[in-house]
């Protein structure tokens, strides 16, 4: 007997059960429609952002056209921010209909315009999203249990267990090579879409090997569980009832625990806190005296001392002093809350170890940098790319440098690519 | 004991015969109360936190110094979104959008800081809430518990002597039927509960007595549909198989289809794109901080026909506060009209959505639940709408302030004169203009009318599933 002929023998057998063949025919069209609906998502929001950029340039030029000095060309220009979706995205949109991608920024205090988001509609992001990585974590697994269960016991029921051993020569196992078939099929359908996105939407061999690598370790995992859970001399009811509990408990329970736990356990300053205690400092610099707002600010760039001193009742350069003391006023406060959502996200990623489902969707998105790191990272880069429009401006604003629009065009904007660093 | 009866409480002994079902019954109770604590003490301390941040707002902004009416309306205001009492049952949309709104003078500003943005983002699939929990789980532990009512008995050949007995299919059906209710409504027993914790929290009796019947319906078509599916196939694993199919499809595939597909129907412009279509509206209007802008010409020259004087310095009233009345109600009507837009696009998606309630109970019961409880889209959409109300009432009733007691003469030399500047430093007892915020539920018997039509879906998919078992089911038996 060669070593192709039970897989042959596999094969025509499940062409006789049509309720395997649809299960494998059904994922593969659940795959391609997420991969579908994820390119066309990343479509849309590359589109978006083609079309703010046009918009924020021409406005941007229009609001420094009107202006007659550097304090209010920083008023009135804002520049657009934002983190295109990468290649992969498509596979695992992740974070980012909770998460904002997309900011207009100027030069006033950061903290007040930061925490603004352009939140998709409530109501559907709690539905959750279809993309490949709901595919994988979440519906995989119920296919592979519903595909797999079953095997031993319904040859048993039907009485043919015995004979099949019997027969089935030297290494014995027919279901091994009815389960290879099976999951290997399976496994086709899954990523044979996403192969086809991948080249559309121009991912990197090296990130389509590593999904890969994810979806086949997923797979192989709920293949290995099942075939264990099968493999038992009871019902085959009873053998899915015990898999689709381990599915709940490891798809569900343990990641929603898991989340409330680690929600109690690492406390996040309340962000309604850093915009109270940011708003009130930037107001009350008007009723204090000047020096209460320049002496922090010298403090933190000696460089301008000899610049520092107010005389008229309103000057740019001391507006822009209090908004900055304004941000330095939350910072540390402002910086908890990132870090507490840092720790929160690392500790996912242990309790996502408990969670084939969770690490799964974790490692996708991380791969397709949608997930709350590249969140925090993209924030980051706001933070910089504003501190970058400060040093730009404190030279002009403080040694009273003379109007020009063309020094505004050395202006510095913003870049996704060094972003990412 | 009715025959009906019996054959339910032999399934019951069954049930406690083979250790998986109750097992199965047991790990659901264990969740529905796990997930019933752990809602119950998050939403209210969340209810108790906002609260009282509300009124500490209020008290920040009735305590500020005397100073000019304009820098009040720059100073701004914050209102917090306080959850319903039903909220400890399902916080609905709570985690998906800020739960508080920073107002202030020419603006509106977005709801901030939705909780989901500071999550561990584990519980992407769903939260351990009663609501998540009876919607999506509860389905598929009775359909563990019960896929085999009828092919057991038909497997073990006991069908017939059952038939035989004298007892009629539909009596049989019945009799498991019943089985299965009761477990159903044991899973449902910590809604019972907390539906009365809700009510001591004020919710009204008629509103949590729905709220429950909802879900008593919705798990009574899984119990029917069980049956139902039980008694037409002929082996339990095809059973098994066949009411998982459902479950994945109803449970798993349509909610997350639905919200893809209305996102793709309905094009909803972002809100950094709505606003520069509205800062291009916007130069029409006029910046309101600047009273020679040409766009309040004509205001202007109104003002000094209608009091007969040849300047505004001679105006009885303040020239500068009249011009920030009129451009901050012409900017409010804009954004208003801009406003409603983006919510108008954000409930037809939300309908696009929920038209999948017909073809899913999950979506059908999901909607009635977070209508009744007041956490649905269109309660954030009137969060949004009252905080507008507020912001616009306190900012025009600083401009009046601005308009009526402040000297024009005062308010133009005040950048140069020392003395002048001291005199626009308006009393602090004109900041009592800003109004109470107190975010209610919507009258109870609105949220009951409201949902009526996810609940005539249930009803609908209730009937459905009872007159199959009623025909189909008993034939097949």
């Amino acid at each position: 007997m060669s070593a192709a002929s039970p897989i042959a023998r596999e094969l025509r057998f499940l062409l006789h059960q049509p309720f395997a063949l649809s299960l494998i025919m059904a994922a593969a069209f659940l795959s391609a429609f997420a991969v579908w609906s994820g390119l066309s998502e990343s479509k849309r929001q590359d589109l978006i952002i083609e079309r703010l950029l046009v918009a924020d340039t021409e406005d941007r030029a229009a609001a420094i056209a009107k202006e007659s000095d550097y304090g209010g060309a920083a008023y009135y220009a804002f520049h657009l921010t934002y983190d295109p979706p990468s290649d992969l995205a498509f596979a695992a949109m992740g974070e980012r209909d909770v998460f904002p991608w997309k900011h207009r920024i100027r030069m006033l205090a950061l903290e007040g315009q930061i925490y603004d988001s352009d939140a998709a509609n409530a109501e559907l992001a709690q539905s959750g999203q279809f993309d490949f990585a709901f595919v994988v974590s979440i519906l995989a697994p119920l296919f592979l249990i519903v595909l797999l269960h079953d095997q031993r016991a319904s040859e048993r029921m039907s009485g043919r267990h015995d004979l099949l051993i019997a027969t089935a020569g030297g290494d014995g196992q027919p279901w091994r090579a009815r389960a290879a078939v099976r999951v290997g099929l399976f496994s086709l359908a899954l990523l044979a879409p996403f192969f086809i996105g991948a080249v559309i939407a121009g991912v990197g061999v090296i990130s389509v090997f590593l999904v890969c690598a994810i979806v086949l370790g997923q797979v192989l995992f709920w293949t290995l569980v099942c075939l264990w859970a099968s493999a038992r001399s009871i019902t085959g009811p009873a053998i899915a009832s015990g898999l689709l509990a381990f599915w709940i408990l490891t798809t569900f329970v343990i990641p929603a625990v898991g989340d409330a736990v680690i929600e109690n356990a690492i406390p996040a300053p309340e962000g309604g806190d850093i915009m109270l205690t940011q708003r009130e400092a930037v107001n009350d610099a008007w009723d204090l005296p000047k020096e209460a707002t320049m002496a922090p600010f010298i403090a933190r760039h000696p460089e301008w001392t000899d610049y520092a001193t107010i005389e008229r009742p309103f000057e740019w350069k001391w507006y822009y002093a209090f908004q900055q003391v304004g941000d330095q006023t939350v910072e540390e406060i402002s910086k908890q809350r990132r870090d507490a959502v840092a720790d929160r996200d690392r500790a996912a990623g242990w309790v996502a170890l408990l969670s084939p489902s969770a690490l799964t969707q974790r490692g996708l998105t991380r791969l397709a940098e949608t997930d709350v790191r590249a969140a925090l990272e993209y924030q980051e880069a706001v933070r910089d790319f504003h501190a970058s429009l400060r040093t730009f401006f404190y030279p002009l604003l403080f040694k009273g440098e003379d109007y020009s629009q063309t020094i505004l065009d050395e202006a510095p904007k913003y870049d996704p690519e060094t972003a990412d660093g | 004991m009715s025959r009906t009866t019996t054959i339910a409480a032999d399934e019951w002994r069954y049930w406690f015969r083979s250790r998986l079902a109750i097992s199965v019954l047991f790990v659901g109770l264990v969740l529905a109360v796990g997930s019933a604590l752990l809602t119950a003490s998050k939403m209210s301390a969340a209810a108790h936190e906002r609260a009282h941040l509300q009124i500490e707002a209020e008290e920040t902004f009735y305590s500020q110094p005397d100073r000019h009416p304009h820098r009040m309306v720059h100073y701004g205001h914050y209102v917090f979104r306080t959850p319903p009492p039903l909220s400890i049952i399902d916080p609905g949309v709570d985690a998906y959008t800020g739960t508080s709104i920073f107002l202030e003078g020419h603006r509106q500003n977005s709801a901030m800081f939705a909780d989901r943005q500071s999550s561990a983002g584990l519980a992407g699939f769903g939260a351990l809430t009663p609501a998540f929990l009876l919607q999506t789980f509860a389905p598929l532990l009775l359909i563990l518990m019960g896929y085999n009512v009828i092919t057991r008995e038909r497997e073990a050949r006991a069908l017939h002597q059952l038939i035989a007995q004298g007892l009629a299919p539909l009596q049989i059906l019945t009799g498991k039927g019943l089985a299965l209710a009761g477990a159903a409504m044991l899973m449902l027993s910590p809604l019972l509960i907390a539906a009365v914790a809700a009510i001591i929290r004020g919710e009204t009796a008629a509103a949590a007595a729905l709220f429950a019947s909802g879900y008593a319906a919705y798990l009574l078509i899984w119990c029917a549909l069980i049956v139902l599916v039980s008694a037409i196939m002929r082996a339990r694993s095809a059973s098994l198989g066949a009411l998982l199919v459902i479950w994945m499809v109803a449970a798993l595939l349509l909610p997350p289809l639905s919200s893809t597909a209305a996102l793709s129907i309905v094009e909803a412009p972002g809100k950094i794109e709505t606003d520069f279509a509205i800062l291009e509206e916007m130069k029409k209007v006029g910046d309101g901080h600047n009273a020679a802008d040409p766009a309040f010409a004509s205001l202007r020259a109104n003002l000094l026909q209608q009091y007969n004087v040849d300047s505004v310095e001679e105006l009885p009233m303040n020239f500068r506060g009249v011009v920030a009345q009129a451009a901050e109600a012409e900017l409010t009507d804009l954004l208003n009209r801009f406003a409603e837009d983006r919510m108008q696009v954000e409930v037809s998606q939300a309908h696009v959505g929920r038209i999948f309630g017909w073809f899913s109970p999950v979506l059908g019961v999901r909607e009635f639940s977070m209508t009744l409880a007041g956490v649905d889209l269109e309660t954030h959409h009137r969060f949004l709408r009252e905080a507008e109300e507020l912001r616009f009432d306190f900012v025009q009733s600083l401009n009046k302030v601005h308009a009526e007691k402040l000297a024009y003469a005062d308010d133009i030399s005040r950048s140069s004169d020392p003395e002048a500047e001291k005199r626009t430093r308006m009393s602090a007892e004109n900041w009592k203009v800003l109004n109470e915020f107190r975010f209610e539920p919507a009258p109870a018997r609105k949220r009951i009318e409201a949902s009526l039509a996810p609940f005539a879906k249930l009803l609908v998919w209730l009937f459905a599933a009872l007159a199959l078992c009623a025909t189909v089911g008993r034939r097949v038996l």
